[in-house]
């Protein structure tokens, strides 16, 4: 009997889906009436203006230094590319109440940084300076670790013959190795967006106040138990995910146009 | 006038290369496969440095110390077409065209001349990605032709291709060579090629040094060395 391989592939990316996505069927639990009254809607409302409006200037940053970052590393020689992977992996791989930790220590009133923040008015703790920078901290070695890669898969000598047309670097960079990385840049920008604005650990150290998403379901799973937690949950998939996935939807328009 | 000398040193042995080339002329750089053809070329393009030596076009220094590739009036074509593949063919044609000339009327005229004289035509708006090989190549030479380069370095260009349109390639070459007036170095393993395109004279290399030089008609009548017979012996 032939076997149409296509739907072997999709039947098991069916399922690989349905494992995935398993957990989420908790959200049907028997917990009783899922709370929404206005002393927990108001604070969670609140929560995901600042996890937005925050993560999306995080994000800003982290492109804007990630990017050029990026750039350069891609064109290291390998033991120089080796040293700068390193380091970024250091603030990624450690556990996120450890960093947070470290991010206080280190920006907070005692350390010279922060106190020398404070005396132009900058306050590293429970601040929103304190939340962008403990998410860029954050996202910023998935970012620019997923971009170097991006940059590697367009071939040099594109870029090369770019140049003997006539193109200064800068030129070359934004009319071929942007466009031909873009679908890479954008994965990448995504994972950093996924990984920052879900970020508790780091961030319930450095900036409890203004309470993002994620400190706010802590908040109410300490204050109100489950039924509270739920119809945030709900808020924060709807709120987080359009962006990362329409990112995605605009690289691949642009790679099939 | 192109004035070089490239010495560069490779895994196997050094290459040590010297040449000169008066302005609207060719030269045709033969070789084995893996002789050091390529490194010369892409020495003189800048796609690689030279340990030593040095490369002068003109008045133009491109090595010492190495001029930035979007400096050097150099058209470079290799075996892979290079195209890119996120533009049409005819922004791949006007790539280098700088943006303030690009609605010159006298420019205009220059990319549709190339155009039609390249039989571009059909496929003026179609995606580069998609695409034949042999119009690829027809696309990367009217492209590189559209900054009208003072030297045309060829890199094996028509490798892969059907003998009928590496006669139209190399007839198209010489007629712009031609008319633009620019100096022509072209690489290949195959004598036919090379004596078509750069009738005028030859380098025959063997490990990274020249072996002998000269006209095609010298070269046939006494090579230097076995290996150099043997390559421009017919099958």
């Amino acid at each position: 009997m032939r076997v149409d391989r296509s739907w072997l592939a999709r039947a098991g990316a069916t399922i690989f889906a349905l494992v995935l996505l398993y957990p989420f069927t908790a959200l049907f639990a028997p917990i009783g009436p899922w709370q929404w009254s206005e002393d927990i809607r108001g604070p969670a409302l609140s929560s995901v203006r600042v996890s937005l409006w925050l993560t999306g200037c995080a994000m800003v940053i982290i492109v804007a230094i990630g990017t050029p970052v990026a750039a350069y590393i891609a064109r290291c020689r390998t033991r120089e590319r080796l040293v700068w992977q390193a380091v970024l992996l250091v603030p990624i791989l450690l556990p996120p109440l450890g960093l947070g930790i470290l991010l206080t220590l280190a920006f907070g009133p005692y350390g010279t940084v922060g106190a020398c923040l404070e005396r132009f008015g900058i306050v590293m703790t429970n601040s929103a300076p304190a939340f962008v920078s403990t998410q860029v901290y954050v996202g910023m070695g998935y970012y620019v670790l997923g971009a170097v890669a991006a940059f590697d898969a367009v071939p040099l000598m594109l870029q090369k013959q770019a140049a003997l047309l006539g193109l200064a670097p800068w030129k070359v960079f934004l009319r071929v190795t942007f466009p031909l990385s873009r679908l890479g840049l954008a994965v990448a920008l995504s994972i950093a967006w996924v990984r920052a604005i879900g970020e508790f650990g780091a961030v319930v150290v450095t900036a409890y106040y203004p309470s993002g998403m994620p400190v706010q379901l802590w908040v109410n799973l300490q204050s109100f138990g489950l039924p509270a937690v739920m119809p945030l949950l709900v808020v924060f998939l709807a709120v987080a995910l359009p962006l990362p996935w329409l990112v995605h939807v605009l690289a691949q328009r642009q790679r099939h146009a | 006038m192109l004035k070089a000398q490239i010495i560069k040193k490779r895994r196997e042995f050094s290459v040590n290369v010297s040449l000169e080339l008066n302005k609207g002329k060719s030269l045709g750089l033969f070789g084995a496969s893996g002789a050091g053809k390529s490194t010369v070329l892409a020495c003189i393009a800048g796609i690689e440095e030279p340990d030593d030596g040095y490369v002068q076009l003109g008045h133009c220094q491109l090595f010492p110390p190495s001029l930035p590739l979007h400096k050097r009036p150099i058209g470079y074509l290799t075996q892979e077409p290079g195209l890119f593949p996120h533009l049409r063919v005819s922004e791949n044609v006007s790539f280098g065209v700088p943006k303030e000339r690009t609605t010159d009327k006298e420019q205009s005229r220059w990319i549709e001349t190339l155009r039609d004289r390249l039989q571009l035509g059909p496929l003026w708006h179609a995606p580069a990605s998609l695409i034949s090989g042999g119009q690829a190549r027809r696309v990367s030479l009217a492209r590189m032709l559209a900054r009208r380069p003072a030297l045309v370095l060829l890199d094996e260009p028509f490798a892969g291709l059907d003998r009928q349109l590496v006669r139209e390639l190399i007839d198209d070459l010489i007629f712009w060579s031609r008319t633009l007036g620019f100096s022509m170095i072209a690489v290949d393993h195959q004598a036919e090629v090379l004596k078509r395109l750069c009738p005028e004279q030859a380098i025959a290399l063997e490990e990274g040094e020249i072996v002998q030089r000269g006209r095609w008609d010298e070269l046939d009548a006494a090579p230097a060395t076995a290996l150099l017979r043997s390559l421009l012996n017919p099958l």
